[in-house]
């Protein structure tokens, strides 16, 4: 179920519309696509409203999930297929032409012979892409491509896919779980949460600046660490209480924050094993488990009743169980209201 | 537990028919000691799930032995073997409690009531499973149903081994981590011998102390994951484990002296005198986590264009090139390089590997 919604993509633009199973970046995508109808209001294409034109006479490409390839036509024949039976007549010269131009892009060249069974997920994954572009259709909407991919696969075309769309005219929305997707391939980002766009603009920016707990943890590869504060003005500062063991001095940049509760927000890489300069904040943990993720460890951390996830930049494996002493960076809190969610305010930093 | 041996281990299956080539494994010599945390991990059709079937006696090899704890089982039937197995699908009885799908496999060998009770109450304390006890598993969650599954396979105190399938498959993502958890836990605690095969090198790498990669029904590594990550084996491995993957860097021989194929760049002159005496065909490999950068020119570093920036929230990756030379570099997530920007990179000698035919070179 969608809300309210208000949107404006720029052209040229890539849109990673980003949120959990179920906040209705499927639906958004599907109703902007023209594949679904909203209840109400309206969409527009280059300022021509499109709500009641169906799918078929508008000029878009659509992704699937699920690699949708003609099974039995080779994948040459695929990905002329939307020329083909397209309303513009092509020359077969024309559209062989079209055709190596895009499974260059993809890689596909030397399998154009084949069926997509005689090829691999990825490979057939890339198809559908080539049948997407090859259209050179205005507004390209991709729905998790490459969810059904496994691990180095979903690596590799992210870099790739970046590439692919870059410098292109028109819009291209990608609907996706995966933070990591937003990051590496989008212009923009549309956060979305329960049915609403809770923010929206430039991807780095969102990721920078979250504007609600909800995007700042969910938007976070791994998730930003949040957990209860105290917070107490002092003399030209704050303090902060997290624990009997973990309260500290920073200063905010905000003056005059009301004495109370709020969420405390740290993202994983600022915490860390050891603290070298001697500024950051130690409190005692014990390790739930170590996660090797890519090249990183992902070490589930416990103090108290809080839990915590530290990311280390190399692979290096912890007993269950194990307890040593964490620090916190405090150059990198934010601090968000208990209630609401709404960001409130972050430590005075002088980098980034 | 007990110590589980493959030798000289032969199997051949008839292709099937998406399968273009027939099936083998050939001469595999694999050792899981007692009491390890271990994985098999390789793509799909790699054979890992038939060996984990040669292990628990469902598939007779074609040559070579299985052995635990030294004596050779090749003969002995499944039930025989005391090999518990955890699926992709959880294994319970629905209709019972968790106490009872639990005390069930004892109560079968016909174990005396108060004994059974112990030892039941003794499990499910440690698979955290003792506030549900009186649950009937068919309103458990899939992940504690696998527990319960695991459970089943370890309350028999002559269980020889664990031999899990892509037991995470059905576990929602939210519920992952505990599973992962608990598995770990139990096999720390209880010093299970456990082999856990998998597609999936987060699951292989997180779970085990040893890992053993196989491709084609071969061994290619078989390693802790930090001698997996630092000194892979083959590129292949370099670029399978780790994200993103090992750079590879193709070198030949100019009249006596190492150099980078098709590149002017120089290499330092630790790596090319660590690789003098090679003479098949050389790669180095570095991780994009060991490359040096600096926006600044400096001594015996080399010059590259970045081409490429990709964020990754912690860190960036930086896709540099010189020449038709290209490699990834990974810098801090505040960087500000961009696109088109000279960055001066180091290659430090001790994290180049250095590969002759395909193969780590070890000096």
């Amino acid at each position: 179920m969608l809300r309210n919604l208000c949107l404006e993509l720029e052209a040229g633009s890539f849109v990673a519309l980003l949120g959990p199973t179920g906040s209705g970046k499927t639906t958004l995508l599907r109703i902007l696509a023209g594949i679904e109808k909203p209840e109400s209001g309206q969409v527009f294409y280059d300022g021509v409203d499109v709500t009641s034109l169906p799918v078929q006479e508008r000029e878009i490409a659509f992704v699937y999930q699920q690699f949708v390839n003609y099974p039995s036509m080779s994948l040459f024949d695929n990905i002329a297929s939307p020329l083909v039976v397209g309303k513009e007549k092509h020359s077969k010269k024309e559209i062989r032409k079209k055709v190596m131009e895009v499974a260059e892009l993809l890689g596909l060249v030397e399998i154009l012979n084949h069926l997509p069974e005689e090829v691999s997920g990825g490979q057939r994954q890339r198809c559908a892409i080539a049948r997407a572009l090859i259209k050179q259709a205005r507004f390209i909407f991709l729905d998790e491509p490459l969810a059904n991919l496994d691990y180095k696969l979903r690596e590799e075309l992210r870099t790739e896919l970046k590439q692919i769309f870059k410098d292109r005219d028109g819009v291209v929305l990608y609907a996706t779980p995966e933070p990591i997707d937003a990051l590496t391939m989008a212009t923009h980002v549309a956060f979305l949460h329960e049915g609403n766009v809770l923010q929206y603009g430039p991807a780095l920016d969102v990721y920078r600046n979250p504007s609600h707990t909800a995007v700042a943890s969910y938007f976070c590869h791994p998730q930003m660490n949040l957990f209860p504060c105290r917070v107490e003005s002092r003399d030209g500062g704050y303090l902060l209480r997290a624990s009997q063991e973990l309260a500290f001095e920073v200063g905010l940049n905000r003056d005059a924050l009301p004495n109370d509760h709020y969420l405390l927000g740290i993202r994983p890489h600022h915490l860390f094993l050891s603290d070298p300069q001697n500024r950051m904040i130690p409190f005692h943990s014990t390790v739930e488990l170590a996660e090797v993720v890519g090249s990183n460890t992902e070490l589930h951390l416990r103090h108290g009743e809080i839990r915590m996830s530290l990311l280390m930049q190399r692979v290096e494996q912890f007993p269950v169980g194990k307890e040593l002493t964490s620090y916190i960076d405090p150059n990198h809190l934010y601090v968000f209201n208990k209630e609401t969610g709404a960001f409130v305010t972050r430590t005075s930093n002088r980098s980034e | 537990m007990a110590r589980i041996e493959l030798k000289s281990l032969t199997h051949r299956y008839a292709s099937s028919r998406k399968e273009t080539s027939s099936f083998a494994i050939e001469n595999l010599d694999i050792s899981w000691e007692d009491g390890t945390a271990n994985a098999l991990l390789g793509p799909s059709g790699c054979g890992k799930t038939t060996l984990l079937n040669i292990i628990s006696g469902l598939i007779r090899p074609t040559g070579g032995s299985v052995l635990f704890d030294g004596v050779e089982v090749n003969e002995r039937p499944t039930r025989d073997r005391h090999i518990a197995q955890v699926f992709q699908f959880p294994v319970v009885y629905d209709t019972m409690t968790v106490f009872d799908n639990l005390a069930f496999p004892l109560r079968n060998q016909g174990i005396e009531g108060k004994t059974v009770n112990a030892r039941v109450r003794e499990i499910m304390e440690i698979l955290e499973l003792d506030t549900l006890a009186n649950t009937k598993t068919r309103h458990l969650n899939p992940a504690e149903k696998q527990i319960v599954s695991l459970g089943r396979g370890i309350v028999r105190k002559d269980t020889v081994a664990v031999l899990l399938d892509e037991p995470l498959t059905v576990i929602d993502p939210v519920l992952k981590l505990d599973l992962r958890r608990k598995l770990k836990l139990v096999q720390q605690e209880l010093r299970l011998t456990m082999i856990y095969v998998t597609h999936d090198q987060h699951e292989a790498l997180t779970f085990a102390d040893h890992v053993t990669i196989i491709r084609d029904g071969a061994i290619v590594q078989s390693a802790t994951p930090e001698e997996l990550f630092l000194y892979p084996r083959t590129p292949f491995v370099g670029y399978f484990i780790g994200s993103p993957g090992m750079n590879t860097i193709r070198c030949e021989k100019v009249s006596d002296r190492l150099k980078i194929v098709d590149s002017e760049l120089e290499l330092p002159d630790e790596i090319a005198h660590k690789a003098s005496h090679l003479n098949g065909t050389i790669e180095l490999g570095i991780r994009p986590e060991f490359v040096e950068t600096s926006p600044d020119e400096k001594p015996n570093w080399n010059r590259f264009t970045v081409r490429m920036v990709d964020h990754a929230g912690a860190y960036q990756v930086l896709t540099l090139e010189s020449g038709s030379l290209r490699i990834k570099a990974r810098v801090e997530d505040h960087s500000s390089s961009r696109e088109g920007d000279s960055l001066w990179i180091n290659t430090p000698h001790d994290r180049t590997n250095v590969y002759e035919d395909g193969e780590l070179v070890t000096l």
